[in-house]
């Protein structure tokens, strides 16, 4: 296996790693970009298949792609990065190998998930993320369920709504956990760019959903085999009530930044729920703490669409500028880029600001509840290790495995810190996060043997 | 419309889309069974993240074990089975 080298590599193309790569390229460095889908698009972006009807998210993701590709961005479709050392050199393995790439600059472009909060039942099948029966319905073309609930918190969950709307899902319910605030209102009012689109979003979810609740959080979710009920409480405490009938629950708190190559490289990272959580922390030009790094999009702090696609070009434009290229239109065009993407961020944060998790979260009346998925572990585990002192994320890891599975702690981070940081009284930065590791994702070891050894032979 | 291919689930051959998922094709040919079960509780799991980052979508795909059926598009004549670990 060839190593290539290039100028900038960007891992993630989605909105932000797309612009990224584009700038980058148009000031004449050499570009890779990575990403771990078979089209770029990303989450936001996602590209239908090609008997799909695409979103404007997708026409969008489409002129981004074809951008790219015009301008000579190198793309490795359907590669995740497994490996990142310092200098820097990068792993990816796809389905039947893996690529070694060689860079001078890394754009850090890997976005979020769902945030997710653990609720008894949630491991049912049926039960997933807003953004996995939305991307089943808008990519593939099947909806996640013949009656669905969303519940949870944040605007992405009538997002969601109105894509499966729009497919002919039979919605139930969907149930916000915040109540009706003047400052939703306030906030969308000092933004009339976004007053068609939320009017467009209000108007057809509250047509075609027949419930839409306030301020309960889902108590449990039951089923044999599968999901067939929820039951949701009022956030202040009160009775529960048991919504019947349905196949599929669709769950989600905003989204969680992808921190694990940026944790890799031994970027900074703060913490912030509003911002989705712990994030790499970038300045103004997207310069991590580590020089060479930088941070696009929302895995610097979730903020929407419009910052990923700023951030993303500036940092491109920053990464070429600190290797010697010429930024087209100087310093002129990224002081624009920055005051566009001050304004930009000021709508998507304070959003996540008026929807950050609630507390209450962490009230899981069932202490057999399953915290950590992939290693099966319950709050009664996470409970009794921070009773015999663990005050760390990384303690109850080694304690409990929480966050030693598959995922690597991505799906539990949230139940987990809202557990142990009530039980101790710390706040969620000082119960810290942990370290990601190589692989970052799990892979089959005889793969992984047989890329390594091509890798190897190549530096020989 | 793309022509639909056959591929095989448990044993049994189904007509899915092409190029979807092989967790969309699950949910739409299967949608009552489970992926899996977990190590420890022996319970059941399904499609999660739907973005690969979950890794509770795992199935066996032409004898190979834990493939995300979210980040595996379909095969004509693909053999699928829903496994338990």
């Amino acid at each position: 296996m060839n190593i290539r080298t290039f100028d900038v590599a960007v891992i993630g193309g989605g909105p932000a790693g797309l612009s990224a790569a584009t700038a980058a390229r148009r000031c004449g460095a050499s570009v890779i970009l990575i990403d771990a889908f078979e089209q770029g698009g990303g989450q936001y972006c996602m590209q239908p298949l090609a008997f799909g009807k695409p979103s404007a998210q997708a026409h969008l993701g489409q002129r981004l792609i074809a951008e790219a590709e015009l301008h000579g961005v190198e793309a490795l479709y359907g590669h995740e990065v497994i490996a990142a050392y310092p200098g820097f050199r990068l792993l990816t393995m796809d389905g039947t190998g893996g690529a070694a790439v060689a860079a001078r600059a890394i754009v850090a472009a890997t976005g979020a998930h769902d945030r997710v909060a653990a609720f008894p039942g949630w491991t049912l099948p049926g039960v997933m993320t807003a953004g996995a029966g939305q991307r089943l319905a808008k990519v593939h073309g099947v909806l996640p369920g013949a009656r669905i609930v969303l519940a949870g918190s944040g605007i992405f969950l009538w997002a969601v709504a109105l894509s499966l709307l729009e497919r002919g899902a039979v919605i139930t319910a969907l149930v916000e956990a915040r109540r009706p605030q003047a400052a939703m209102f306030g906030h969308l009012a000092a933004y009339p760019e976004r007053w068609a689109e939320a009017w467009t979003l209000f108007r057809a979810v509250s047509r075609n959903v027949p419930r839409i609740v306030w301020g309960q959080l889902v108590a449990a979710a039951g089923g044999t085999a599968h999901v067939d009920k929820v039951s949701i409480r009022p956030v202040g405490g009160g009775p529960a009530e048991t919504i019947v009938g349905i196949d599929a629950l669709l769950v989600g708190h905003g989204f969680q930044p992808n921190i694990d190559v940026t944790s890799l490289l031994d970027c900074r990272h703060a913490f912030d729920e509003s911002l989705g959580g712990w994030h790499a922390t970038a300045d103004a030009d997207g310069r991590t703490s580590v020089p060479g790094v930088y941070g696009a999009g929302e895995v610097t702090g979730v903020s929407g669409a419009r910052p990923a696609l700023l951030s993303g070009e500036i940092a491109g434009l920053c990464a070429a500028r600190d290797l010697g290229y010429r930024v087209p239109g100087g310093g002129g065009r990224l002081a624009l880029l920055r005051w566009r993407l001050r304004r930009a961020r000021r709508f998507g944060r304070g959003l996540g600001r008026i929807f950050a998790p609630l507390p209450e979260l962490a009230d899981v009346p069932d202490n057999e509840t399953i915290l950590c998925r992939c290693e099966e572990v319950s709050r009664a585990e996470i409970l009794a290790a921070c009773r015999d002192g663990a005050r760390h994320m990384h303690t109850l890891k080694t304690w409990t495995r929480a966050g030693m599975g598959h995922c690597q702690g991505r799906m539990c981070r949230m139940s987990i810190a809202a557990c142990a940081t009530a039980a101790l009284g710390l706040e969620g930065r000082e119960l810290g996060y942990n370290k990601a590791r190589v692989p970052l994702r799990p892979v089959n070891l005889e793969r992984l043997l047989a890329v390594l050894d091509a890798e190897e032979e190549s530096r020989t | 419309m793309t022509e639909p291919i056959e591929l095989s689930i448990n044993g049994r051959y189904h007509s899915v889309p092409a190029g979807i998922s092989v967790a969309a094709a699950l949910r739409l040919a299967t949608p009552a069974l489970p992926l899996r079960v977990s190590h420890r509780g022996r319970e059941p799991r399904g499609v999660f993240c739907g973005m690969g980052v979950c890794f509770d979508c795992l199935i066996v795909v032409d004898g190979m074990k834990d493939v995300r059926s979210c980040m595996t598009a379909v095969r004509p004549g693909m053999r699928i089975e829903t496994a338990p670990t």
